[in-house]
């Protein structure tokens, strides 16, 4: 926090020197601020790798942020409301973006949506993006430290369940804003990320219903239940919308799986809760927690198998006697990726879906290199 | 060949077994299963029939002795506690069929947590698969184990060097294929004898015993098959190696043999292509290889493991 706010002072001065405009106070705790304005950086870097291919805004040794000077790109309309703000020209507008308050509900929203798309945006057109384990060797301004900044990104994020969604990309442009503040420094070119986001296939959650259960009535009046006490001592209930099949205990406890989303999966699990209530149980929902998520993707290229196991063989087991795909356990973050010649790659073991994502961004640089022509 | 060597019975069981011609052949996918692990492109099918044949020997051999501890035991089938037992002496090829099970227990885990319909499947069976099998391999050798030397392997983390070799192979054979080759060779390197389990069981052909194996300890004998294969292919390797001799350097027998195959084959591919029929394994290889396998050098050769009094030298255990 207190190093966010350095370098938005060190801007704010900055801004002040050259235009200088009065520079809102940027003192305050700004609590979703450092996921708004690198969405917002995001966004302006990519229009501007649009709009202005030529111009590297991030070279630019007086601009440390170059505003679009006319944004016909529909995703700045979020810029063009904040450049409505502004009385000078492109410059201080840059300021605006540390602007947490009136903006920052419109910025999560906006975010969220197109944080998908961005990725892959981000990816062609901005070449300082770089995967999340950084190396602090990267260049960063003099007295900012980049890898304390996402300590502290990090240590925001398990908090908020919107900016779940928008954590690839924030993961991926951790260092770009820092990096951009010290104009002298050229920039290296970093590995480009993947451009390729993993679905999510499946979620495991499970949920405490708090009361004792019944499970004999709840087979006999409930649509779509299976009870067999003789093989497994719960009910599987199924609902279709969103598919999925729950495992409900008679201790209360309830395990929901099949869903695609975080919000399906509570959704779904909210559902089974309601059918148990009106049938008559006093159930509440205590304790929802996502066990398990599942994400699959495709590379799209052959991978030679062999190489990576004997790579990385305290990491790798490949026995294709016994299974077609390489099993590779990754530390950081603790996932088990499934890596199948064909390049398609299956993620599991994730408790949040940026774990996926971050789990993804490691393997992808390494797969690249074991690509089968 | 050793199999002259061997006890009547395995002898009669196999030259009866040939004269009836085997109704069940895997010739075929040996020969898959030679060139994944580091055969030719296209392995001889007569290397194929005598491989077949030796293995087919070498279980026999096996599950009889197996037969004979769990008489001892009182079990009516063979489990998988007599084949490890049979084992123990071989160290290394203990850990490896550890780790096999290891890795088989965690497959099955992992597989579980991402297909739902296979967590359900696995709640409604009410079996708890996990860690079964090497649960049930800690067990068993914490009953046997008197040394202490069994259970530390457990946790011994020592890599295999054998596997490494194979893998470094693996790996530089697969280098210079292009994507329509890699593709078979992936293929071939996922056949198995466990995926063929019905196959292989007639192909053992237990009938004729009294007590037979149980399902785990089929899977180990399909496991305890193919490294047979593969040890097999790895000692052909080096002997087909050694036959090639190289005029004019004094010291070619010393070097390590799969340095000289690591530049011969970079050589010669440089050179002039791939030969399939000069590079494929010939039987005369194998049987070299069996031969020296069985036969053991040294001052207390004759004193040394009892596995070896019917003169068979099992080349999986």
């Amino acid at each position: 926090m207190r190093l966010i706010n350095a370098f938005r002072a060190q801007t704010g001065s900055e801004a002040a020197r050259s235009t200088g405009s009065p520079q809102p106070p940027t003192a305050g705790p700004l609590p979703m601020d450092e996921e708004t304005y690198l969405e917002l950086y995001l966004d302006q870097c990519a229009v501007q790798d649009d709009l202005v291919p030529p111009r590297s805004p991030l070279f630019s040794p007086v601009v440390p942020y170059v505003y679009p000077p006319n944004p016909s790109n529909p995703e700045t309309t979020f810029n063009s409301h904040l450049e409505s703000k502004e009385t000078s020209g492109d410059f201080s507008s840059v300021d605006l973006s540390f602007l947490p308050d009136e903006f920052t509900q419109e910025n999560k929203e906006q975010a969220v949506i197109r944080s998908k798309h961005e990725i892959e945006e981000n990816c062609e057109t901005q070449s300082q993006q770089s995967r999340l384990p950084l190396p602090s060797g990267q260049d960063v301004g003099p007295g900012l430290d980049s890898s304390s900044l996402s300590s502290s990104r990090s240590h925001l994020h398990p908090g908020d369940a919107n900016s779940i969604q928008s954590s690839p990309e924030k993961a991926n442009s951790n260092p770009s804003p820092l990096a951009s503040i010290t104009p002298m420094t050229p920039m290296t070119p970093v590995s480009e990320c993947s451009g390729i986001v993993p679905q999510l296939q499946n979620i495991v959650s499970t949920v405490n219903l708090a009361c004792k259960l019944d499970l004999k009535k709840i087979a006999l009046h409930a649509k779509n239940a299976e009870y067999n006490p003789k093989r497994f001592a719960a009910v599987i209930m199924r609902i279709r919308e969103p598919r999925t099949t729950a495992l409900i205990f008679s201790s209360g406890k309830m395990v929901c799986t099949g869903a695609k989303s975080e919000e399906q999966s509570r959704l779904a699990a909210r559902k089974y809760a309601r059918i148990v209530q009106k049938l008559g149980f006093p159930a509440r929902f205590l304790d929802f927690k996502i066990q398990n998520m599942v994400g699959s993707c495709d590379v799209r290229f052959s991978i030679r198998l062999e190489g990576l196991v004997l790579t990385h063989q305290q990491f790798s087991s490949y026995e294709p006697e016994l299974f077609p795909g390489l099993i590779y356990r990754m530390v950081k973050p603790r996932i088990v990726l499934l890596i199948f010649v064909s390049g398609k790659v299956v993620l599991t073991g994730a408790k949040e879906r940026s774990e996926i994502y971050e789990a993804f961004e490691n393997i992808y640089p390494i797969l690249k290199g074991f690509r089968k022509a | 060949m050793n199999n002259t060597a061997a006890s009547p019975m395995s002898t009669a069981t196999s030259s009866s077994g040939r004269s009836t011609g085997k109704s069940v052949s895997f010739a075929t996918e040996l020969q898959s299963m030679m060139f994944s692990l580091g055969d030719a492109r296209r392995p001889l099918h007569e290397t194929a029939v005598l491989v077949e044949d030796v293995v087919h020997t070498q279980l026999i051999n096996l599950l009889q002795q197996a037969a004979e501890i769990s008489q001892l035991r009182g079990a009516r089938v063979i489990s998988a506690e007599d084949l490890l037992f049979l084992m123990r002496k071989d160290k290394k090829k203990l850990r490896r069929l550890l780790k096999y099970m290891f890795i088989r227990d965690y497959k099955s885990k992992i597989i579980k947590g991402i297909d739902e319909d296979d967590l359900l499947e696995d709640k409604l069976t009410g079996s708890s698969n996990a860690n079964k099998r090497q649960k049930f391999a800690q067990d068993f050798l914490n009953s046997v184990d008197q040394t202490g030397e069994l259970l530390a392997m457990f946790e011994d983390d020592e890599i295999d060097e054998v596997k490494q070799e194979r893998m470094e192979r693996a790996e530089r054979q697969t280098r210079i294929m292009d994507s329509a080759q890699y593709a078979e060779f992936c293929e071939s390197r996922q056949l198995s004898f466990s995926k063929k389990a019905s196959k292989f069981r007639d192909w053992l052909d237990c009938s004729s015993m009294e007590i037979k194996p149980n399902v785990v300890a089929m899977e180990i004998l399909a496991y305890l098959a193919y490294e047979t294969v593969a040890q097999l292919v790895d000692l052909a390797l080096l002997v087909r190696q050694d036959m090639v001799t190289k005029a004019g350097d004094p010291f070619s027998h010393a070097i390590s043999a799969t340095f000289i195959q690591y530049h011969n084959s970079a050589e010669s591919t440089a050179a002039c292509g791939v030969e399939a029929h000069s590079d494929a394994i010939q039987p005369c290889h194998i049987r070299e290889a069996v031969r020296r396998y069985g036969r053991k050098i040294g001052p207390l050769s004759p004193f040394t493991s009892a596995y070896r009094r019917n003169g068979t030298a099992f080349l999986a255990c």
